[in-house]
């Protein structure tokens, strides 16, 4: 049996997004497990794997964000075909490879069909993680995007969130981290899905700093060894001066980006502001009056 | 006698190393035709890398004229503009404590990313080519327009695509040559000047910087550079190259922090992925209606 579950924060999300989907893509014997939030991310998805612990007959737990919609109905099949190997302990729809922090989307990005669609701009559908390379088999990465978690029966049964993470942030990579660590893969798989959310990757800058930190403390013996004075001084030049490169490199994209959004507005108020535009003025009302008499 | 001679001979000299006649042409020679006087020195030299050795080379040729008030070091791709130039370049080495001029410097500045700091002028614009081309107005470009913050005085760096040199700068200092290629050449170059004892001012002069929109087309060696002067200038002058905290302190918020901003330029690319497509689905169904197709025949009589 696969089990879903959400730890919810906000039930209208839920019952537009998460809700719907889950109930297209479960299968009739599937459990379903919708719970309210408690704390931090990582003490309600706890309290999820507790009680998916608890199931009989697990093949799998799939945490679904409450604002992602599942679209894919043959997820339950995928799932059943990519946990057939049981050194896979995490399933999710993106992840990548390479990165050594938090920021796992800066790591070699893969990604499934997965689309977002946002309210920001007048609303829109844009491809999830549009760099990413698309995959149409499962691969193995090094972690995998928070809001689909699908977990195998081995992971509910032996992991836990660590609640000591700020906020719960980077949950998911300490998560793969320790899966890594005991041996077993973490998975992306070609699942289909809508996510409705934001466009921000980082909500709240300065607690993602901290949450970095803090997983940094945590990991980076084990990663990186136990460094000298002179490599941890070598380690905090590279790391100032990428810094200061990734802000310029920001601050130069969006430049260009800005440049390109003001050559489609000059092109846009061209052709809205020509004479024949503005001469079938009329036409137009006329058309949208009778567009919306239809819609009636 | 001797005063009439010092109205007649001090002049200022321009110097431009070029790698690309057509910009330089375009861009640096049209800026100098238009604010040089008639007896001005021109040294113009093929560049070398690093710019550093083209800029010396420069130096070595200016420091041998007499009566030189001042070499100014134009980019290729800079054009200086407005009138009075030379005026606003007298006036401001009038002091003779002032070794640098600019029209663009910052100051609180602890790397190569000087735009980091605290920038107190930026009186230029951006023209690029990209997206049907336009211009960027950097934000003292017109004064009734400028912030607070705006104002010619006393920086710890200029940008270097305009540097102003005083005489006693082009016999005393020279540019670095073993540190980089290009990327922090003019803040080692003020840091230096800074140290012997000369300041390093902003004034109230123009140019327009005809460059790409991409302000770092080699990240790699923009960061070798941010570290080579980090380690140069740590200690020696104060700010350059120091953070609070001890090294591992340092180097994992600087991860966290270097993580951030990539993490905000993918949102703004998204960000602007999306502003963009609703742009073009409206730009699309404008031109798809009936009425724009049906008066496409009037708009092509007219354009003939």
């Amino acid at each position: 049996m696969i089990a879903f579950a959400s730890a919810i924060v906000d039930p209208e999300a839920y019952r537009r997004f998460a809700g719907p989907g889950i109930a297209r893509v479960a299968e009739p014997d599937s459990e379903i497990l919708a719970y309210a939030a408690v704390g931090t991310v990582c003490r309600g998805y706890n309290l999820l794997l507790e009680a998916a612990a608890r199931l009989s007959g697990l093949e799998a737990l799939v945490l679904v964000d409450p604002r992602l919609e599942l679209t894919d109905a043959a997820l339950c099949a995928t799932i059943r075909t990519v946990l057939a190997d049981p050194a896979v302990a995490v399933v999710g729809w993106a992840g990548a490879a390479g990165s050594r922090t938090i920021a796992w989307w800066d790591g070699e990005l893969r990604c499934a069909p997965v689309e977002v669609r946002h309210d920001e701009h007048g609303g829109g559908r844009l491809p999830a993680w549009p760099w990413a390379q698309r995959i149409a088999d499962p691969v193995v990465v090094d972690a995998v995007d928070a809001s689909l978690l699908v977990l195998s029966p081995w992971a509910v049964a032996t992991l836990r969130f660590d609640e000591s993470l700020v906020q719960g942030i980077g949950h998911e990579v300490d998560l793969c981290s320790r899966v890594r660590a005991a041996g077993r893969t973490v998975v992306v798989a070609p699942v289909r899905a809508v996510h409705h959310r934001a466009l921000d990757v980082v909500a709240d800058p300065e607690l993602w700093v901290q949450g970095h930190r803090r997983m940094a403390d945590k990991w980076d013996e084990s990663l990186h060894g136990e460094l000298t004075p002179e490599q941890w001084r070598r380690r905090a030049r590279r790391a100032e001066a990428e810094r200061d490169a990734a802000r310029t490199l920001a601050y130069s994209n969006a430049l260009q980006a800005d440049a390109h959004v003001l050559e489609l507005e000059r092109e846009l108020a061209e052709l809205t502001s020509s004479r024949s535009w503005r001469a079938t003025a009329p036409l137009r009302a006329a058309a949208q009056a009778v567009r919306r008499w239809r819609g009636r | 006698m001797a005063p009439r001679l010092r109205r007649r001979f001090p002049m200022i000299a321009f110097g431009c190393s070029i790698s690309k006649p057509e910009v330089f042409r375009r861009c640096a020679l049209a800026g100098i035709d238009r604010v040089a006087e008639a007896d001005s020195p021109r040294l113009f030299r093929p560049a070398n890398e690093p710019i550093a050795r083209s800029y010396n080379a420069l130096l070595d040729q200016a420091a041998g004229l007499v009566d030189l008030e001042a070499l100014v070091l134009v980019h290729q791709d800079a054009e200086l503009v407005g009138t009075g130039f030379c005026a606003v370049v007298r006036d401001a080495l009038r002091d003779p404590s002032v070794g640098l001029v600019g029209c663009a410097g910052a100051v609180g500045v602890r790397s190569i990313a000087w735009w980091e700091g605290s920038v107190s002028l930026a009186s230029f614009v951006n023209r690029y080519d990209e997206y049907g081309g336009g211009d960027l107005e950097s934000f003292s470009w017109r004064w009734q327009d400028a912030p607070p913050w705006a104002r010619v005085g006393e920086v710890e760096t200029l940008d270097g695509f305009v540097l102003v040199c005083a005489p006693w700068v082009v016999r005393h200092v020279r540019f670095d040559e073993e540190l980089s290629r290009f990327d922090g050449y003019d803040l080692d170059f003020c840091l230096q000047v800074r140290l012997a004892g000369r300041r390093v001012v902003t004034a109230d002069f123009r140019a327009v910087h005809h460059r790409r929109l991409e302000m770092l087309p080699d990240p790699e060696n923009w960061i070798e550079a941010h570290i080579a002067v980090a380690d140069k200038w740590e200690g020696r002058s104060p700010g350059l190259g120091a953070e609070p905290g001890d090294w591992r302190d340092r180097a994992l918020r600087a991860e966290a922090e270097r993580d951030l901003a990539r993490a905000i330029a993918h949102t703004k690319a998204i960000e602007q992925r999306a502003r963009a497509a609703h742009l073009e689905r409206a730009l699309a169904e404008a031109r798809g209606s009936l009425s724009w197709r049906l008066t496409g025949p009037l708009r092509a009589l007219t354009r003939r």
